[in-house]
């Protein structure tokens, strides 16, 4: 759910005015830090619709669902073409599994 | 918004039998003939007799893009062109595919798979072909006047050659006077002439031309706009002289009470000897506070250095003829219009002061090779004369590089000395004597000279001798003996460095510039590039060089902002384009773009300078939105090529590779390999692009998404880039896309890389070789179905 | 940025943009009524008013995998067919049946123009759209909303992100646009505009969720949390006319996770079963319809089977084959990828464990039940000027993303219409400086105010409505007692606004998503005491009405007297259009 922030890789976006996180979470709840790194305002509040993870353009961000809903650590991790989406999900015993499919276009 | 269907008439020219030898012609034809819009397709053994009915069917409609599949010369290409022109078919709807240049036709690949992949490499074509535009260059109006900055040597040449071009010129300089350093130079090698008469010359060409506007005690303060279209300002000082009226008739100077003197180092000191004091006054130079223009009398009209007035004084006013005096001149500014600007700032001697072993500044007869240019006029008399060479030169502590004419200056000083004090005794103190090209005729009559000697080494601390003389002792390399000598004067040769002026306009301008602070550039292939559009430098603001080679460096920026220099710009229509419904303003393009080419426009968004842009495709690199199209080559496209690509064409064991090509360099290095029949693997399909660094991340996870097992791309090493730093901005992003490869438990590997020089074919096979084979052992892309 | 916490009035500034149609809500039915607009007007200036950003904002930030309503006209369904289904599947209405028609006719062009715009839609082998259950078609839309949205940027609408809208701005009795603040640039906006369309979504969060006791997952809805219902606030307090409110949506989810559940039954056929392995339906609800029972039939199921000792209740996908439950997870991805994760984080295999379902918090949302504005057939609200659209119009259940895209065009239309027979009248400069007040008051206030928080405020409402007005841990069941409790606690949380603080613009914005939920809540609970039977069990049980009263056959409709605050409740006779028995599809 509240989006796990990797410090190295984040960027800041160069420290624009909004981070490209900031600029698309449907609950204002993505920021940055006073360091310039980003952070959830709020991890209670995040629907994970994953829009921020989408928007990274640095790969920085990562969904975690909260403990007390599942356990340690499963990952999902989106890839965006120009037309294709993939994802990779990895659960808590290192299974891994991958989907793939169009997401603009026309099914021909 | 109106779509055209797209209807695609497809050739395949066969020279000769020789594509039918390395794959089944007939099953490719059948196979491309099936595909959706694709009206018309056959082999064509002749060009010119099928000419006629290609045009017809064009015309006819049948087809509105032609793919043209094969080899052909450039003239074939633009004859097609040109004829189909005539018909109404825009050049851009013409996709050319070179099926051979990836591979086709090496020995010994299977004939199966090489039709395959010809079917495959077609495919990727068609694909670009059904989205192609017709495009037409835009026209800019722009103006046909240049700016110059710095009215030296390079600066006045530079505004003869455009004058006679019939370019209107505004050579802006910030001391009284042209002429810059040349013109406090007294004797110019290898002639031994003297340097103001190759300025009076260009000097005599401005005033009689109507096209040059001089502006002296002027700077430039602002500099806004585009290549073309470019806004200055600049701030003129006050003559307190009238440029109308005053003929300088000199009577001003004859009652003027201030004098000035030049700026003196410190001379207080317990080391002025006769020797010493002849110096000085050798040195010594003089003027009044109102004086003719400096360094050369260019434009005539004399100035007032007012904070040296006497209170009061009106000596001048009551004197002039012309009534030119006006005292209550201020700075003014003045505003123009120009198409492109050249940056002549010229260079600055370096602090000798530094160097403080040989005591410049404490002694007064250790003197700077400027300053022995004036000596030289009137030598006092000495006998014992050092020359340090490489002094605060080639040093790390200093100037760590080489000002390339000082050898030749020192031998010019001794060659005129002689004529002069023929008796006198030079030495000449010497790291490496660098006389190249014909300077060596220099160097030998200096070495023929009686009581010239070249001693190698460098001499430590100079020490002031009771005498006044100055104690001198060094190694000399060659005997490995150490000598003392006594001497009545040194003469440091000391280094070029960028003018204070250089860096005001870096500053200014926002031109890059290197570790020594001179302009930045491509050194060999493109010396006068700035990394802005329409703004140039030359001269000695580039680099250490001689007077001719100043002259030759400003002429080459000259000739490279020509194209500004008219009343219309043309620009070729592969400029980027931003989708703004995609655009959420993150700047990412700004930042990346090599040549600051976009600004922000009143809502915020990127707006791209037509005429700045140099089309490299940063941009659509590095938009994390995928935004940014390049007109010719849109992300749709390159989308759709890949797509096309069916990777398991060879079994789902076997590697397909995906490798982006730069056109600059890697691209060439490929097609060059198979011209070589080395033996590239059928495996690698190639897209060439217009620098590594306009490949966005998105089109690789497309690649990756539809099963292709590795993702090369190729660019030019580091500090090579055509576009400055393009293999870098796609290295690091590509980096970024291997370390999510890695979180999702890919091999990074399979995104990659490499540098390729234009030659390096040898190089690309073995890459492309070694890669398979990691690519095989890492197994088939899991998302390859 | 507004980090500084203002501390009066003049520092904050005021933008008045004057358009000729405003959009509250850049979310599907927002956009399409965007593009509606523009297209039949170009001249036409048309601004959205949008709280977050229009290409992920609202209920379809992480996509949609499916739309559920198409009409498949090659096999015989008709526009009459799906509104007779739709009525069946709220227990025979009533349903505002023209709504609902006219809506229907234009579905189909409305889901082929997504198409045309880049939405990539199943197909079988002869290229029709594939139907994953009766009216159902899948889509791979993890794209759809920023489709949607750059079609409405495309077409030159003016798009203002991160402003939140507060109230109507009125003229008389007529809306003349809305007010606002922005959340980023902490001004005060203000939108003159000839008509108004409505279109933020729905309600959630007036109640408490399922697992809001659990940390970190306070959020965990199936609905947007984002879509507080300030829709239907502004409308309220405008004495706009609701409809249906107490027919509130709820429906089974995955439990725990509060995720879609119509994919996995619906789709591929998983059954509803317990842990005595019944096939719950089937065996408890035969003579309702069994499997095609209405909705809220299948939401009481598993409720039920938790209370009298036979859960839990699960839908049962061990009957899938691997290659099924991977294309199940692969639609999840485009609608709730993160339940995929949620099943990764558990190691769970759907093949082999059955998914757990439960039922989830109530939501307010007239794109699934007929909560929401009263409209007529040009979609205007009882209040001249002011449209509705999407989830916030009512009448019309099961809109679902195809519905909800057709009102958006219907209001347009409608608007456009009304734009072209009148003019803009002057601004109303008094009730401006008296909403700007309104709006910056707690932010005036300041965090070092000894008052409320908005959170503490959004919690107790919560857990009031949870606990008396049916919420989940009742098992949604209420009597007029609690409900008169309810509606004298949220009136005194009303009064209390008045002690709101916020720290910052972020904490501005949830003390006015929690104004607008309590204006919200208190109608909620009028309708709720209103309607003495239970219809729809589950979505409203009363306890002390458990029975359908014939008397009742009709909508309960409520209109707010903006002076007084005093809630009119009445009835609207139901117009039965098309004929047939009403519980059947």
């Amino acid at each position: 759910m509240p989006p796990k922030v990797d410090r190295e890789k984040c960027d800041g976006c160069k420290a624009e005015k909004e981070s490209l996180c900031e600029q698309i979470c449907p609950g204002d709840l993505m920021t940055l830090a006073e360091d310039k790194k980003a952070y959830c305002r709020m991890p209670r509040d995040c629907w994970d619709c994953m829009s921020c993870i989408k928007a990274c353009p640095k790969g920085a961000l990562e969904t975690r669902i909260p403990y007390q809903l599942g356990y340690h650590v499963a990952k999902l991790i989106p890839m965006m073409g120009t037309n294709t989406i993939t994802w990779t999900c990895i659960d808590i015993n290192g299974k891994v599994e991958r989907f793939q499919y169009i997401n603009r276009g026309m099914l021909d | 918004m109106q779509k055209t269907i797209p209807k695609i008439g497809l050739f395949i020219y066969e020279q000769g039998g020789r594509l039918a030898r390395a794959i089944d012609l007939d099953a490719v034809i059948q196979r491309l003939a099936r595909i959706k819009n694709v009206t018309r397709c056959e082999v064509l053994t002749d060009l010119a007799a099928p000419l006629p009915s290609i045009k017809e069917d064009f015309t006819s409609d049948k087809f509105n893009r032609i793919l043209w599949v094969g080899k052909f010369s450039d003239y074939q290409k633009k004859t097609i062109q040109s004829e189909l022109s005539s018909a109404g078919l825009n050049p851009y709807m013409h996709e050319w595919c070179d099926i051979e240049e990836q591979g086709i036709g090496i020995d010994g690949v299977d004939l199966g798979i090489q039709t395959q992949k010809a079917i495959l490499i077609i495919q990727m074509s068609l694909a670009r072909t059904r989205l192609l535009e017709p495009l037409e260059p835009l026209e800019l109006p722009a103006i046909d006047a240049a700016l110059i900055i710095g009215a030296g040597v390079s600066g006045l040449h530079t505004a003869t050659s455009f004058m006679e071009l019939g370019k209107k010129v505004y050579l802006v300089e910030k001391e009284s006077g042209v002429g810059g350093k040349v013109a406090s130079l007294h004797r110019l090698y290898p002639r031994i002439c003297d340097p103001r008469c190759g300025l009076e010359f260009e000097i005599q060409k401005i005033r009689e031309s109507d096209m040059v506007e001089v502006h002296t005690l002027s700077k430039v303060k602002s500099l806004e706009g585009s290549p073309g279209n470019f806004d200055v300002r600049i701030e003129k000082q006050p003559r307190y002289v009238s440029e109308e009226k005053c003929n300088a008739c000199g009577e001003c100077m004859k009652v003027c009470p201030a004098v000035i003197p030049e700026e003196q180092r410190s001379r207080e000191s317990a080391f002025i000897n006769e020797t010493s004091q002849q110096v000085l006054n050798s040195l010594k130079s003089e003027k009044k506070a109102i004086h003719p223009a400096v360094p050369m009398p260019y434009p005539p009209t004399f100035l007032i250095e007012r904070q040296s007035c006497p209170s009061e004084c009106r000596e001048c006013v009551k004197v002039c003829p012309a009534q030119a005096i006006e005292l209550e001149q201020t700075s003014s500014e003045m505003a123009f219009k120009v198409g492109a600007v050249i940056v002549t700032t010229g260079w600055d001697p370096y602090q000798l002061s530094k160097v403080e072993e040989y005591g410049y500044g404490i002694y007064p007869n250790v003197i700077s090779n400027l300053e022995m240019e004036r000596l030289l006029e009137s030598p006092p008399a000495i006998e014992e004369i050092g020359f340090i060479q490489c002094a605060g030169s080639r040093d790390e502590r200093h100037l760590n590089y080489c000002s390339s004419v000082c050898c030749s200056v020192a031998l010019k000083h001794v060659l005129y000395l002689k004529e002069k004090l023929p008796d006198a005794r030079c030495y000449i103190f010497y790291q490496d004597i660098r006389t190249p090209g014909f300077d060596e005729e220099l160097y030998q009559k200096v070495k023929s000279l009686h009581n010239v000697i070249f001693i190698r080494g460098n001499p430590s601390t100079v020490k002031p001798g009771d005498d006044g003389k100055l104690k001198i002792r060094t190694e000399d390399t060659f005997s490995g003996k150490e000598i003392d000598l006594s001497l009545d004067l040194l003469v440091l040769a000391g280094g070029m460095m960028p003018s204070q002026g250089s860096f005001e306009i870096a500053q200014l301008l926002n031109l890059p510039q290197n570790n020594f602070g001179f302009f930045e550039s491509h050194l060999q292939c493109h010396p006068e590039e700035s990394q802005r559009t329409g703004i140039l430098v030359g001269g000695a603001c580039r680099g250490p060089m001689n007077i001719s080679q100043s002259i030759e460096s400003s002429h080459r920026a000259a000739m490279e902002v020509l194209p500004f220099l008219n009343r219309t710009i043309l620009i070729e229509p592969k400029y980027p384009v931003l989708d703004l419904t995609k655009c959420d303003k993150c700047k990412r393009c700004m930042e990346e773009c090599p040549f600051l080419s976009y600004v922000f426009d009143e809502n915020g968004f990127p707006s791209l300078d037509l005429t700045k842009c140099r089309q490299c495709g940063n941009c659509m690199g590095i938009c994390p939105l995928i935004a940014i199209s390049l007109r010719n080559n849109t992300i749709k496209q390159i989308a759709a090529q890949i797509q096309a690509l069916k990777s398991s064409f060879m079994g789902k064991e076997e590697p397909v590779i995906l490798a982006f090509l730069c056109e600059n360099d890697a691209y060439h290095a490929a097609k060059s390999a198979v011209e070589y029949g080395l033996p590239v693997p059928p495996n690698v399909f190639f897209i060439k692009v217009p620098c590594a660094g306009s490949v966005n991340n998105a089109l690789v996870a497309d690649a990756l998404a539809f099963g292709i097992d590795g993702v090369l791309i190729a660019g030019c090493k580091d500090g090579q880039c055509h576009y400055v730093k393009g293999n870098q901005l796609v290295k690091t992003r590509s980096g970024d896309l291997s370390d999510k490869l890695q979180k999702m438990m890919i091999d990074p590997q399979r995104v990659r890389f490499e540098s390729l020089e234009i030659r390096d074919s040898k190089k690309y096979v073995e890459l492309v070789k070694s890669y398979i084979e990691e690519l095989r052992a890492m197994g088939p892309n899991p998302f390859k179905s | 940025m507004a980090e500084k916490i203002p501390k009066s009035l003049n520092e904050i500034q005021t933008e008045v943009i004057a358009t000729d149609l405003l959009i509250i809500g850049g979310g599907n039915a927002g956009c399409f009524a965007a593009y509606e607009a523009k297209t039949k007007n170009p001249s036409l200036r048309v601004t959205i008013m949008e709280k977050a950003h229009i290409s992920r904002s609202g209920a379809t930030a992480a996509g949609m995998d499916a739309i559920n309503t198409f009409i498949r006209t090659d096999k015989g369904e008709t526009p009459e067919k799906l509104v007779k289904w739709s009525r069946a599947q709220v227990g025979g209405g009533p349903i505002r049946e023209d709504l609902a028609l006219s809506n229907a006719e234009l579905l189909n062009e409305t889901v082929e123009l997504l198409e045309e715009w880049g939405l990539p839609i199943v197909k079988d082998e002869d290229g029709h759209y594939k139907l994953r259950g009766r009216w159902d078609i899948s889509i791979q839309g993890e794209q759809l909303k920023p489709i949607m949205a750059e079609k409405a940027m495309e077409v030159g609408a003016q798009v203002f992100n991160r402003v939140v809208a507060t109230n109507l701005l009125m003229d008389g009795d007529r809306c003349v646009g809305a007010m606002g603040f922005g959340v980023r640039d902490g001004k005060f906006y203000v939108f003159h505009s000839k008509a108004t369309i409505v279109s933020t979504g729905g309600a959630c969060g007036i109640y408490k969720s399922p697992v809001t006791d659990y940390s970190g997952a306070h959020h965990q809805t199936w609905m947007c949390p984002f879509n507080v219902g300030t829709g239907y606030a502004i409308g309220i307090r405008g004495a706009a006319e609701m409809t249906s409110m107490e027919q509130r949506w709820i429906a089974i989810r995955t439990k725990d996770f509060c995720g879609p559940v119509d994919t996995i039954s619906v789709a591929f056929g998983c059954m509803i079963t317990n842990a005595k392995g019944e096939r719950v339906m089937e065996v408890r609800y035969k003579d309702v319809g069994g499997d095609k029972a209405a909705r809220f039939y299948r939401l009481n199921a598993p409720m039920t089977e938790w209370l009298e000792g036979r859960g839990p209740t699960y839908v049962d996908t061990t009957i899938l084959s691997s290659e099924e439950a991977k294309d199940l997870r692969e639609d999840l991805l485009n609608e709730r990828p993160s339940f995929v994760l949620f099943l990764a984080s558990r190691g769970h295999d759907i093949t082999k464990e059955p998914v757990e379902i439960y039922g989830s918090d109530p939501y307010i949302v007239g794109g699934h039940t007929g909560s929401g504005y009263w409209v007529d057939m040009k979609r205007m609200t009882t209040v001249p000027g002011l449209f509705a659209a999407g989830e916030t119009a009512g009448g019309n259940p099961n809109k679902f993303v195809g519905g909800c895209a057709v009102e958006g065009r219907l209001s347009a239309r409608g608007a456009v219409d009304y734009i072209e027979k009148t003019t803009l009248p002057p601004l109303d400069t008094k009730q401006v400086e008296k909403e700007k007040e309104r709006v910056f008051a707690p932010f005036i206030r300041g965090p070092e105010f000894d008052g409320v928080n908005p959170m503490e405020m959004e919690e107790r409402m919560q857990r009031l409505m949870d606990e008396y007005a049916g919420g989940i841990h009742q098992f949604y069941r209420m009597n007029e007692e609690r409900l008169d409790h309810a509606l004298k606690n949220i009136k005194m949380l009303q009064d209390q606004t008045k002690y709101l603080y916020a720290k910052d613009i972020h904490s501005l914005m949830s003390a006015h998503e929690v104004s607008d939920r309590l204006d919200v809540a208190e109608v909620l609970v009028h309708h709720l005491k209103y309607r003495k039977e239970t219809r729809w069990p589950g979505w409203q049980t009363r306890m002390d009405y458990p029975e359908v009263d014939p008397d009742m056959d009709c909508f309960v409709e409520s209109v707010r007297d903006p002076k007084t605050g005093e809630i009119k409740i009445f009835k609207r006779p139901f117009k039965q259009l098309i004929p047939g028995d009403r519980t059947k599809a």
